[in-house]
């Protein structure tokens, strides 16, 4: 405890970032209520344009503070775990919401099955995530092995591997949208749409997490405790959200289209 | 005892209180936001109750009323009895296990400033155009109709309210679990710190769930998708389930911790260990597990095969179990204990009391039959005013008052403090014991009207009364706490004699608790009263 000195001066009970990123937050609402309920588009496109400015003033500031103070424990893979088990939870309401229309709309649902769903696109993205799995596997290994450009050469390839998929993805959505499947056709399209969604909303976090993760392998901070548990943690969570993948396409697309 | 001189935290400036991550100050402001909003929940209540004191409609519109239940439902139940018990968790929890503070500071304040956006979405309701009236379950179809407000509103309040809790619980788990002291075993933990783990673990669990039930609640209504659109082969009972499945856990993610606090006065107050105390854990444990296979007797009437209700009917009777364990036991903490009738302990007396009541009526409650017959009427409002209004609240007054001395560095008025509990008793038991009467006598719950039966009118009137009386006793017990902040005398440093490690920093602590890191002999435990007075004899 070599800090602990310093603790009595009271330094280390305050930082300048949470506050902007809980105000980003607040406004973020706001700007979606200021366009859907106060029907005022330019006061939404404001809020979320200073959101905006906040979020990214607010997580710069914190994460360049997070590698230059003694604030931090080290505890971020246990509380990344327990954060993936609240995740479990949220994809499965949705889960829940599929499996009930599924089973109560079973004779209509053949009549849901838009003609261009097919499954080698889904294959084709399976794929991707597996090889992405692989590759940050590799960028962990490499990084404990000490060899950081490596380690960070593995990470960029999986950032690839994820935007690809992520482009792929919605390529797809697009076809199926225009082939008339849409987000409000049918109880499929519903569950369909949100599931696949909310799965690809975490691949962009993912991919965010990763650039953090370059930046510290990269800049050295990476032999850190800090940088240690911080790549540990986000290849827990790219682990996750392949996996989950794996549910959301065998649901949303094989269950989902066997008539 | 601190070697270096400090600032004590009350004489901070406002840049010090909005960009400190001290979890001290957090649950200070956590406290101060939840109890603020408290108060607005208990103005709405005396709104709904003089409106209900003559039939007929005299000062609201009917939207006007389905308003203040929402404002009501909403308010008491996230910023009151979920929110209060953050700042318990968060100012008290590093100091019981021997921590410098939580193990993510800035998460923690990131917490707090959530919580914060969710409170200024919810003033915002009060906008014209702005209003939500779909009440605090938000059921589709109803929430979904534009008489019922913006469902926005109330979907992103809980969003946000979600994304706190989430971190919050997270933050406190990882301490709790990884940042206790040497000595404070898990077998030696406060019963405090062992409901507040429990309480947590149910939050991670069952946060997610609201939050995609209202999400979808919000897709349907901005997006037009089928989630409860019987037509496109969606389902309103989805809602439920979903909505159920967080909120009948989160009931004691609000009773678990005051059941903590409980055991923490009750211990204190009788000088004894708690009896019973690895039932106790076992029991907390076992109704955080329970508690997520019983949420269908919310939904007995909602249409469903009988053997589901007699299946979440016996789960629901058996949560009984666990809970009485957890009665019983502190009644047999007393048998034989040295006990001080003190305010702290008196609020506490009184909350076990009430939530003998509410937990007896709960019981018949679980049973189909009964439950169908007086589903929706004001008899299930009595049983859960009285579980969570009441117990909940004289529970959380009980630790305001136990830990006042160590929250301010002073002591409040005990005269002041013991005539508001008297007032809270006589208005809320006068209140809330009638509404079981008009509520088996046939008078549904959510209605602004109702017929002018003799009798109706006159249980309608003493409950106003009553309500009117349990305000007056609220309002003087918050009035104590925030004068004695300035005119209270100077509290001795560990004025109920307990060995517990919060008492043994100095009152109010410094900012960073522990001059080191404390080392807790074997014969510590927080209940070992025996060990304080030998460290007395020993100084």
């Amino acid at each position: 405890m070599a800090q602990h000195e310093v603790h009595h001066l009271g330094e280390h009970e305050y930082s300048y970032w949470p506050l902007p990123v809980g105000l980003s937050v607040l406004l973020l609402p706001i700007s979606f209520i200021a366009l859907m309920v106060w029907q005022k588009p330019m006061l939404a496109l404001v809020f979320g344009g200073v959101s905006l400015v906040l979020l990214l003033l607010g997580t710069v500031g914190w994460i360049n503070e997070f590698f230059s103070k003694g604030h931090e424990e080290g505890l971020g893979l246990p509380a990344m775990m327990f954060f993936i088990v609240s995740e479990v939870v949220i994809f499965g309401t949705m889960f829940v919401g599929f499996y009930m229309a599924r089973v109560s709309q079973a004779e209509v649902w053949s009549q849901w099955v838009p003609k261009g769903m097919n499954l080698t696109i889904p294959l084709i993205l399976t794929f991707i995530l597996w090889a992405s799995s692989a590759t940050i596997a590799f960028a962990e290994k490499f990084f404990e092995m000490g060899r950081n450009t490596l380690s960070a050469l593995f990470v960029l390839l999986t950032i690839v591997l994820g935007t690809a998929f992520m482009v792929i993805h919605i390529m797809e959505w697009l076809h199926l949208w225009h082939a008339g499947f849409t987000l409000s056709s049918n109880m499929y399209g519903t569950s369909f749409y949100m599931l696949t969604g909310i799965h690809t909303s975490h691949i962009v976090v993912g991919i965010l997490t990763m650039i953090v993760a370059l930046y510290i392998l990269l800049a050295g901070k990476a032999n850190q405790h800090k940088g240690h548990t911080y790549i540990k943690a986000i290849t827990l969570y790219w682990h996750f959200v392949d996996i989950m993948w794996l549910l959301v396409a065998s649901s949303a697309y094989l269950i989902g289209s066997l008539a | 005892m601190a070697a270096v001189s400090y600032k004590p935290y009350f004489s901070a400036g406002l840049k010090e209180w909005i960009f400190t991550t001290d979890h001290k100050k957090i649950g200070i402001m956590y406290g101060v936001t939840s109890l603020l909003f408290f108060l607005i929940a208990g103005l709405s209540a005396l709104a709904i109750r003089m409106e209900l004191y003559q039939p007929g409609l005299q000062y609201m519109s009917e939207d006007a009323y389905n308003q203040a239940l929402t404002v009501h439902g909403v308010l008491m139940q996230f910023w009151w009895a979920v929110g209060i018990w953050s700042s318990f968790g968060n100012y008290l929890l590093p100091l019981m296990i021997g921590a410098r503070d939580v193990a993510f500071p800035r998460l923690n304040a990131l917490s707090y400033w959530l919580f914060f956006a969710a409170s200024v979405l919810a003033l915002l309701t009060f906008l014209p155009g702005s209003q939500i009236r779909m009440m605090w379950t938000g059921y589709p179809p109803f929430s979904l109709n534009d008489n019922a407000g913006p469902v926005a509103f109330y979907a992103l309040i809980i969003h946000l309210l979600g994304a706190s809790s989430l971190a919050g619980a997270v933050n406190l788990v990882v301490t709790n679990l990884t940042m206790r002291a040497p000595g404070v075993t898990m077998k030696k933990m406060n019963l405090f710190l062992h409901s507040f783990l429990a309480m947590n673990v149910i939050q991670i669990l069952g946060v997610p769930a609201l939050a995609g039930a209202v999400t979808m609640l919000l897709m349907d209504k901005y997006f037009q998708t089928a989630f409860f659109d019987p037509a496109r082969g969606g389902d309103p009972l989805l809602y439920q389930n979903l909505f159920w499945f967080y909120s009948h856990p989160v009931v004691y993610v609000m009773i678990l911790p005051a059941f903590g606090v409980i055991s923490e006065i009750i211990a204190t107050f009788s000088r004894r260990e708690l009896f019973g105390r690895t039932s106790m854990i076992v029991a907390i444990w076992g109704i955080a597990i329970l508690g997520f296979m019983v949420w269908v007797h919310h939904m007995f009437t909602s249409g469903m095969p009988d053997w589901i209700r007699i299946l979440f009917s016996y789960t629901t009777v058996l949560i009984g179990v666990p809970t009485g364990i957890k009665i019983f036991n502190w009644i047999f903490t007393l048998y034989k204990g040295s006990i001080r009738f003190t305010t702290p302990m008196l609020y506490t007396l009184s909350a076990i009391f009430m939530f003998l009541i509410g937990g007896l009526t709960g019981i018949p409650l679980g049973l189909p039959a009964f439950d169908i017959a007086v589903h929706d009427s004001h008899f299930v409002v009595a049983h859960f005013h009285y579980v969570l209004g009441m117990a909940l609240t004289l529970a959380a007054f009980g630790g305001f008052h136990y830990w006042y001395p160590k929250f301010t560095g002073r002591m409040y008025s005990e005269l002041w403090a013991k005539i508001a509990l008297v007032l809270i008793m006589i208005g809320s038991n006068l209140f809330y014991f009638l509404q079981f009467i008009v509520g088996l006598e046939g008078m549904p719950r959510r209605y602004a009207d109702y017929p002018a039966i003799d009798s109706w009118v006159r249980l309608h009137e003493l409950q106003t009364i009553g309500a009117m009386i349990l305000g007056a006793g609220v309002a003087i017990a918050v009035m104590n706490l925030l004068l004695s902040t300035k005119l209270g005398k100077k509290a001795e440093e560990n004025p109920w004699q307990s060995p517990s490690l919060e008492w043994l920093v100095p009152s109010p602590p410094p900012p960073h608790n522990f001059d080191k890191t404390p080392h807790m002999p074997e014969d510590w435990d927080p209940y070992n009263y025996e060990w304080l007075e030998k460290q007395h004899k020993r100084q």
